[in-house]
């Protein structure tokens, strides 16, 4: 086949065809064996028709080309696939496939080496000097558009503040930035914004979206990961000390392997355990592999964006990413112990953190038990009345000892487990197991020779350094797309989580390239990369509407202004608590759900005994899955069973109660209206809920707008016979109407 | 016009409060919206009621006598077991409960179920459903989801996101008292479809059904006055926020939604106020028993959404237990469970004929899964759970009326003739719908992907 087939050919193909070649055909009649000397995963193949020497199909005749009549199980030819015949629908796709001249991409596009050409798989660029701004420039020039101007201090600040803390600045904050004249005064923001220990709850909380971090276990059994709090504290930690994002990584796939990582390194790799785990699976072989293909598409979607789990099943549809190149990584976590009994309800593996004097206490503890219970079993029996009564009071002693153990310190995190191969599950199912693959990474991504790994090891630290080695194609890229995602609210790729053949191609692919490079030769130091993206004019310019842009443009692909962006659920509750005056700063700590580790969040009762009553920031609230908190769930938060580095932004009337309704809302609004109240001149009054909530003076109109509204609020409430109370409701009514509007939890 | 409650992208530009005509602005929209789309084809039925029977009734013990089981009560199972069973069953155990043959269709029916015997004309029986999953949590999920590993759309959300709602001042999907354990909000939740498609819980299973309520649709602290109030000034600090932060149609769908959100702290309590229905309807619903009262109560305010517009209402019957789950305590359990709902569900199918509702609002009856057929406990008086083979029923919506679809084997353990997936009942909902499962697809992490994944197969057998 000379030229190349029309796109839509093509698309119908890629999607119709090849899905059905590569299940039904390929293992036979593809590169490992050629039946019949025939290859179907190329065209050669389908116009030579192997041994026969006919070929396979023939546009004018579809009906009577052998490969419709083989896969109509017609006589006269082998009946094809041998395992079954395909569905009605399948082989209606292959007919309109063969009616149209049967269009197969050109040969060396579909094998597996070439088709590695996929731009994510290629190495990152090296780029001269140059600077962010260049290339937007670049781009929107060819275009014919212009970038907004610079947006004011007002908007820089309170932009910036949000974004890096997930906080509103506070009126004293945007004075000091407004009174600094000096070219560095937004440079000065962002070193303190970093600095601060804000920085580290915001950004790990968007790390803590791409971990599916979550404080239970969800699906069937909804238990409690008591211990997942010292996961959420790490992250915290190492956003907040600005560890290497190589180091990161390292620590989270295998930080109980490196020798100086010490207990921390134990933690960070609860990010392997923190999965939903279907715990009541009855069967236990399918739970192990169950976990372990939740464990690879983590890691892949999370590090690489690549949708590994496609491969459980089959060679991946879209990617080249084959069976065995997934079992060959899941032989890895097979290796690795994630739990302690696969047996119902099965229990997952935790390391305990207990220091010397901790272990004592137990022991004592223990010993003390050991002691009480000696002293019972010598009493039962005895029939006379002082044994009964000493042996009740030794009983209730017992009880009361077993009740005050001391709970000792563990973490949920992996160990090494005992290394073992796995073979190829046809279809997934560990019931039909092909060929045994050795522990290894995917072929289009360390190549076909590969150093084995390790005999007696798992293979976990070997692949963690594979895959921050800075040659590595895709985990810079898919960090600094995460980013820039998180900065700008849309991704340089727009599919964040999906770098595969089906994700979006870069906007502005050199620049991604240029930023990962920077980012490796900043040692992977993520304030670094921040204040690189934030300092430049295109992060700085306003979002002012351009109605040609728009046309040109509707998307903001170019990047002509600043997206508005609504405040991500926890920014909404944290400012809420922050303007109200109420927020508990409090960094860190065990988690707030009120059952202990591996306790049941619900039973059959269905009660939500969980409380989300409390004025810490919000990344401390108990994630439960299958019953995330409702505030979160109305704003858009992740359910945390897979990894999310997009979140969706929905506009519901639901959002809207809750505003109007919940005691959350009108709690913030009475403390806000405290707050301004302390005031006594009622236009110092509207001024300072003017500059809490938003960040400005009011203008004139608000000005009289809200007074003339608190007003009116007073005479609503006139039964109100405590003059203050009346008062401090009209202002708090006020309050919650600011607290609702727009402004507030939109950053322009 | 069907749509579902949250603006769609087309409305929120339209009534647009600056007037931005520019259908560029389309695309600056970041609300994921679930614009009305036309069934695929003409549809049999508009909406749907699910009850849903939580825990796993036995189908040998309701709607599929076994002559075989009777027989042979005792005496060990002569068939192979499954592979993998959820706990250890003994022998054979015949039905507590005696069978008769009802109507014009002579459908059996059991002891248990007296009322909804009267109504067997109307009702389609599918006895061959069957899926994998044996454990409640995975069970419940494929039912609602198609998908016990993974988590996807309910199918209320899929089919909210096919037709939208009739009603712009209701959620198109709401379920009424659902169960937070086993997948919890997994089964009414719209996963990557748009979260206007997701249903609105009306409290939970252990929420009183006379107190159950949408979260925050009520102020208890404001004057409802103040409110208006306030709504009014939101408006005027929106629309001049807008004015200075340039046409941004998230902003303008916000303003939208505020105005929605105060219609359904109208329309909501006024749906839900069965105050006032007549003396006759509270007793069709068993309202005058104590026992029948919460489940009627429930099934009630199922008719009037669904009179209302809303496309997909579930009930769930669920108390602090797993209702239906009866390891032991078999004769009891059982009684006990089909006593609260039996007169209710008869209720409900009679009070939407009368109302010519049944033509085109397909009801829907089952659990999770069934039960053995084998003894589990001790007291020759439980049985485990069966994903094998177990029977669901639908009425009204375009179904067959008094029509038997589907068998288990002569014990009852697996589904033996014309066989219903789990996923061929989704697809078949579906077109009952107007919608081929084939085609609602939404794309999400790089694939379409659809309710039936990759299965399913349309039974028209069933169809009138």
């Amino acid at each position: 086949m000379a030229a190349e087939p029309k796109p839509e050919d093509l698309r119908f193909f890629e999607m119709k065809i090849r899905p059905v070649l590569a299940e039904n055909c390929f293992k036979c009649h593809g590169a490992e064996k050629q039946k019949g000397g025939l290859r179907l995963d190329r065209a050669e193949g389908i116009a030579d028709g192997g041994v026969s020497g006919e070929p396979l199909v023939d546009a004018k005749k579809p009906e009577s080309s052998t490969l419709m009549r083989a896969v109509r199980h017609a006589d006269g030819v082998a009946k094809m696939p041998p395992s079954g015949k395909l569905t009605d629908a399948e082989i209606a796709d292959l007919e309109s496939w063969v009616r149209r001249g049967a269009p197969f991409p050109a040969a060396t596009k579909f094998e597996r080496r070439i088709e590695s050409r996929h731009w994510a798989f290629q190495p990152i660029r090296s780029e001269n000097d140059s600077d962010l701004d260049r290339f937007v420039q670049s781009k929107l020039s060819a275009a014919g558009l212009k970038s907004a101007p610079s947006a004011d201090k007002r908007t820089l600040i309170r932009r910036a503040t949000f974004d890096l803390t997930g906080l509103p600045p506070t009126p004293e904050e945007i004075a000091d930035f407004l009174a600094d004249e000096s070219r560095t005064a937004f440079e000065n923001v962002i070193d303190r914004l970093l600095a601060s220990s804000a920085y580290g709850e915001r950004w790990g909380r968007h790390w803590l979206d791409v971990a599916r971090y979550a404080d239970s276990n969800g699906l069937d059994e909804n238990v409690a990961f008591g211990n997942a709090w010292r996961y959420r504290d790490y992250v915290v930690r190492s956003f907040n000390a600005d560890k290497p994002y190589d180091r990161f990584l390292m620590e989270q796939i295998a930080g109980d392997l490196l020798p100086d990582a010490g207990t921390d390194g134990v933690i960070a790799t609860g990010f392997l355990a923190l999965g939903p785990k279907v715990l009541a699976e009855v069967d236990e072989k399918k739970m192990e592999y169950d976990i372990v293909d939740e464990q690879v598409d983590t890691l892949g979607r999370t590090v690489m964006g690549l949708t590994l789990g496609c491969a459980r099943c089959h060679d991946h549809k879209f990617d080249p990413i084959s069976a065995a190149d997934y079992y060959g990584l899941a032989g890895v976590f097979v290796s690795t112990k994630t739990m302690e009994h696969f047996k119902k309800v099965a229990r997952w593996h935790e390391v305990s953190l207990a220091t010397p004097s901790e272990l004592q206490r137990q022991a004592d503890h223990d010993a003390a038990v050991a002691k009480l219970k000696d002293a019972i079993k010598a009493l039962t029996g005895k029939a006379d009345d002082d044994s009964k009564a000493k042996l009740k009071t030794l009983k209730e002693k017992l009880a009361a000892l077993e009740k005050a153990a001391p709970e000792l310190p563990s973490a949920l995190a992996v160990a090494e487990g005992k290394p073992t191969d796995v073979p190829v599950f046809k279809r997934g199912n560990h019931l039909t197991p092909g060929e045994l693959v050795k522990r290894r990474f995917p072929i289009v991504l360390a190549g076909e020779s590969q150093r084995e790994l390790p005999k007696y090891r798992s293979g976990r630290l070997e692949l963690a350094k594979w895959l921050v080695d800075p040659k590595h194609p895709l985990t810079a890229r898919v960090m600094v797309n995460r980013v820039w995602r998180w900065h700008f609210g849309k991704g340089l790729v727009r599919s964040v989580d999906n770098f595969g053949l089906l994700g979006e191609p870069p906007t502005h692919p050199e620049l991604l390239d240029w930023l990962a490079r920077c980012f490796i030769k900043d040692g992977w130091s993520l304030k670094k990369l921040h204040k690189r993206i934030m300092l430049s004019a295109t992060y700085r310019q306003s979002s002012r509407f351009d109605s040609a842009a728009a046309t040109a443009d509707p998307d903001n692909r170019l990047l002509w202004r600043a997206n508005v962006q609504r405040l991500e659920a926890e920014a909404i509750r944290d400012s809420l608590l922050a303007v109200s005056g109420d927020l508990d700063r409090t960094i860190g700590g065990p988690s707030l759900a009120h059952v202990k580790n591996r306790g049941y969040l619900f039973d059959h009762t269905s009660k939500d005994l969980t409380s989300y009553a409390t004025a810490r920031r919000s990344i401390y609230l108990p994630v439960v899955r299958n019953n995330l908190y409702d505030v979160f769930q109305l704003f858009d938060a992740p359910d945390a069973t897979v990894p999310n580095g997009d979140r969706a932004t929905t506009t519901v009337p639901t959002q809207s109660l809750f505003f109007l309704n919940s005691d959350l809302a009108s709690h913030a609004a009475d403390s806000l209206a405290g707050r301004i109240l302390a005031k006594h001149d009622p236009v110092e009054r509207v001024q300072s809920l003017v500059e809490l909530a938003y960040g400005r003076p009011p203008s004139e109109t608000e000005r009289k707008q809200l007074l003339s509204n608190v007003a009116e609020f007073e005479s609503a409430y006139a039964n109100e016979t405590d003059a203050a109370k009346r008062t401090r409701k009209a202002w708090a009514a006020v309050a919650q109407t600011v607290l609702a509007s727009n402004e507030f939890i939109y950053v322009r | 016009m069907n749509r579902p409650y949250a603006l769609s992208r087309r409305e929120a530009l339209r009534s647009t409060a600056l007037g931005f005509g520019s259908l560029a602005l389309a695309n600056l929209l970041h609300a994921a919206d679930g614009a009305t789309k036309a069934p695929h084809f003409a549809p049999r039925a508009k909406r749907v009621i699910f009850l849903f029977m939580k825990g796993g009734p036995s189908h040998i013990d309701t709607f599929e006598p076994k002559p075989q089981l009777d027989r042979d009560d005792g005496k060990p199972y002569p068939g192979t077991r499954p592979r993998v069973v959820f706990a250890k069953t003994g022998n054979l155990l015949k039905s507590p409960w005696k069978f008769k043959q009802y109507g014009q269709s002579g459908s059996p029916v059991s002891e248990l179920f007296p009322h909804v015997a009267q109504c067997v004309d109307d009702i389609c029986f599918v006895h061959s459903l069957h899926g994998t999953n044996p454990a409640h949590g995975g069970a419940a999920l494929k039912l609602h989801t198609g998908s016990d590993s993974f988590v996807r759309p309910s199918m209320g959300a899929w089919i909210a996101y096919g037709l939208g709602t009739e009603n712009a001042d209701l959620p198109a999907f709401l379920t009424i008292c659902p169960t937070l354990a086993h997948g919890g909000v997994n089964n009414w939740g719209s996963a990557f479809l748009p979260a206007s498609t997701q249903g609105v819980p009306i409290g939970n299973a252990s929420t009183p059904v006379e107190q159950a309520k949408v979260k925050y649709i009520a102020n208890t602290n404001l004057p409802r006055g103040v409110q208006r109030k306030q709504l009014d000034l939101l408006k005027e600090l929106n629309r001049s926020h807008l004015e200075a932060a340039g046409p941004e149609a998230a902003l303008e769908g916000r303003i939208g939604a505020f105005e929605l959100a105060y219609r359904m702290q109208t329309t909501m309590p006024e749906a839900e106020d069965i105050a006032k229905e007549t003396k006759e309807t509270h007793k069709l619903y068993g309202l005058d028993d104590p026992i029948t009262a919460p489940f009627g109560r429930q099934c009630l305010l199922a008719r009037r959404f669904a009179e209302r517009g809303v496309r997909f209402v579930q009930v769930t019957h669920s108390d602090g237990h797993v209702q239906w789950d009866q390891h032991g305590d078999l004769r009891k359990g059982h009684s006990k469970n089909a006593r609260e709902v039996d007169r209710p569900i008869a209720g409900l199918l009679k009070d939407l004929k009368s109302r010519g509702l049944l033509k085109d609002t397909l009801v829907l009856w089952g659990g999770e899964f069934g039960r053995t057929p084998t003894v589990e406990g001790g007291g020759n008086d439980g049985r485990d759970h069966n994903p094998e083979g177990f029977t669901v029923w639908m009425a009204g919506g375009g179904v067959k009326p008094g029509f038997r679809y589907g068998a288990t084997d002569d014990y009852g353990w697996y589904a033996a003739e014309n066989k219903v997936h789990i996923h061929d009942l989704h697809a078949t909902l579906l077109a009952l719908l107007g919608l081929d499962h084939e085609k609602l697809t939404f794309k999400h992490a790089g694939r379409d992907f659809r309710l039936t994944d990759v299965a399913g197969r349309v039974v028209d057998k069933l169809f009138a």
